[in-house]
């Protein structure tokens, strides 16, 4: 007997599908659920050589980027000088050796972030603004950092930048005798070969030098899931790892 | 039909369900409190009544249900060891698991024990840590120069040198002997004896003027500089309004007060003066940073009573 709207033999096929439908969504869920579990527990060797892991995280993690990230550090990951923001592009990383837990660790607590596990053991202080150098002896180590990268800085003012930067200034504490920065405290390489944070021309450094930096990452950790991080450092590592003439170790920018 | 009181010829076996059978209700309810009872005191007993079965994906373990974060631990083996994860022994990474668990272990005993309640050095922690969180986007400002002046010009009494003086705070004192009336005449005269060069000495002896033992340093009349904030917590009101406007060598007009009527010569004077942005950015920058500090932590303070129960006893 057909009763209105539907048979009773519709209402079972609609029921049917439905359930498949249901079935279907339930155990697309549990699959992409377990992948995410295996991706979270997996040692990170692991989770960044397992083909099947990487590509499910290379999968998912630009949209992530693009809502979480890219505001500073630009869609095309180059960062943004204005804000100060490091190229996530090349291999280059300011905290740690870019293995996947230390990629982790930045994007779980973030730098100076108010999270009292952040890196937040130091920042560039204003040398200027706390009295440590003069504005002309600012420029002077501006002039010594200028000639790690440049061939046409003023050689009195090297000569007179250097002890300031060695010894005065402390400019070697946290950079180093050589410039080269320090992943332990997040201190960039001055010497211009891994690029500038916040551009590398004589008034930006002095600006830096005078009134210091204090460049922040957010910590996700209150914010993304343990996947969702775990595929953006995938992300992050993967393509620092694709970049060409990746540079190894240690290294930073400014 | 009354469940208590059946119809015998519902009454069949216990495994006939479609029959009401009085005792199988009975044995199934007995089943169910049973079993309620049993998972209620096995959780009462093993405090372990909310536990979740399983460790998290994203936790290495589980201390009464707090967990222990994978990454956390994962950076913690590197950092101990000063290797790679891959690098390190199952022991180190079990050493320092172990470590870890002590730790939470001890934090949860912390809490149980309410040591925030009474340990000041957990309290105080526990403040700048809060505050290290507010104040986490303030730090990161870095103002530039217009910014500054803009503070600067708002704030421009704050950038004021103070002022200096020496001074001589003279009074002749009002008792029985020596009513109003002639203490004033004796100021009066005291006051034109001194601005026309008489020797100090001689015009405090000749008018019988002591000083007033407001500025003092070490058991004597203070006769060095004193700055202005200083001065005018120690002098009379009345007596720091006059002496302020005083230039060096000049003396004031006759200033009665409760003790007498006091004279004031002013030795030497530093006036106040504006200091020039200049001279002071930096300190306009250490105090906008200050300032912005100060308003996020009222605003976070006057947040937190919107949501407190505070109830103050009459003082």
């Amino acid at each position: 007997m057909t009763s209105w709207p539907l048979s009773r033999n519709s209402i079972r096929v609609a029921a049917l599908a439905l359930t498949l439908c249901a079935a279907t969504v339930l155990a697309w869920h549990l699959h992409v659920r377990k992948i995410e579990d295996t991706l979270v527990r997996a040692d990170p060797d692991q989770a960044v050589t397992d083909p099947t892991l990487v590509s499910f995280a290379m999968g998912r993690a630009p949209p992530l980027y693009r809502s979480h990230c890219a505001g500073c550090h630009g869609s095309d990951m180059r960062g943004i000088h204005a804000l100060g923001t490091p190229d996530l592009s090349d291999a280059v990383w300011l905290f740690g050796l870019g293995e996947l837990p230390d990629i982790e660790n930045t994007l779980d607590y973030g730098i100076r972030s108010g999270h009292p596990k952040s890196h937040n053991i130091t920042d560039m202080p204003g040398l200027g603004r706390i009295g440590q150098l003069s504005a002309a002896e600012i420029q002077d180590v501006v002039e010594y950092v200028y000639a790690f990268s440049h061939a046409d800085a003023d050689p009195e003012a090297v000569r007179r930048g250097r002890p300031l930067f060695m010894d005065k200034g402390s400019c070697y504490d946290c950079h180093g005798q050589d410039g080269t920065g320090n992943v332990d405290y997040g201190s960039p390489d001055l010497t211009g070969h891994s690029g500038w944070l916040y551009g590398g021309d004589r008034q930006t450094l002095f600006q830096s030098v005078y009134d210091g930096r204090h460049g922040i990452c957010p910590a996700w950790i209150t914010k993304l899931s343990a996947a969702q991080i775990r595929e953006l450092a995938i992300f992050l590592y993967t393509t620092a790892r694709r970049a060409p003439h990746a540079p190894t170790g240690a290294a930073g920018v400014t | 039909m009354s469940v208590l009181s059946p119809d015998p010829e519902a009454v069949g076996t216990a495994m006939d369900f479609t029959r009401v059978h009085t005792r199988r209700s009975l044995l199934l309810l007995a089943i169910g409190a049973i079993t309620g009872i049993a998972i209620a005191g096995y959780g009462l007993f093993t405090a372990k009544g909310t536990r979740v079965h399983g460790v998290p994906p994203e936790a290495i373990a589980l201390v009464n249900q707090r967990p222990i974060l994978r990454s956390d631990y994962i950076t913690q083996v590197q950092t101990q060891y000063s290797v790679r994860f891959a690098d390190t022994t199952p022991v180190e990474r079990r050493k320092v698991l172990d470590d870890m668990i002590a730790e939470e272990m001890m934090v949860q005993r912390g809490i149980e024990v309410d040591l925030p309640s009474f340990d000041p050095d957990v309290r105080s922690m526990l403040v700048a840590g809060v505050e290290l969180q507010l104040f986490a986007d303030v730090l990161a400002q870095k103002p530039n120069d217009a910014e500054l002046q803009i503070y600067y010009d708002a704030h421009r009494a704050n950038y004021i040198r103070d002022g200096e003086m020496r001074l001589r705070d003279l009074v002749a004192a009002v008792n029985p002997q020596r009513p109003l009336a002639d203490a004033q005449r004796d100021a009066a005269a005291a006051i034109a004896a001194l601005r026309q060069g008489a020797v100090l000495d001689k015009v405090m002896a000749q008018f019988n003027l002591a000083d007033s033992r407001r500025l003092m340093d070490s058991g004597h009349v203070d006769l060095g500089d004193v700055f202005d904030f200083a001065a005018r917590a120690r002098l009379d009101p009345a007596v720091f309004a006059a002496a302020r406007v005083l230039d060096t060598g000049q003396v004031s007009d006759p200033v009665t007060t409760a003790d007498g009527v006091h004279v004031v010569v002013m030795v030497k004077r530093v006036a106040p003066a504006q200091r020039s942005f200049a001279d002071v950015s930096n300190e306009v920058w250490r105090d906008v940073s200050e300032d912005a500090k100060r308003k996020v932590r009222e605003n976070n303070l006057k947040y937190l009573r919107s949501k407190a129960d505070i109830q103050v006893a009459a003082p």
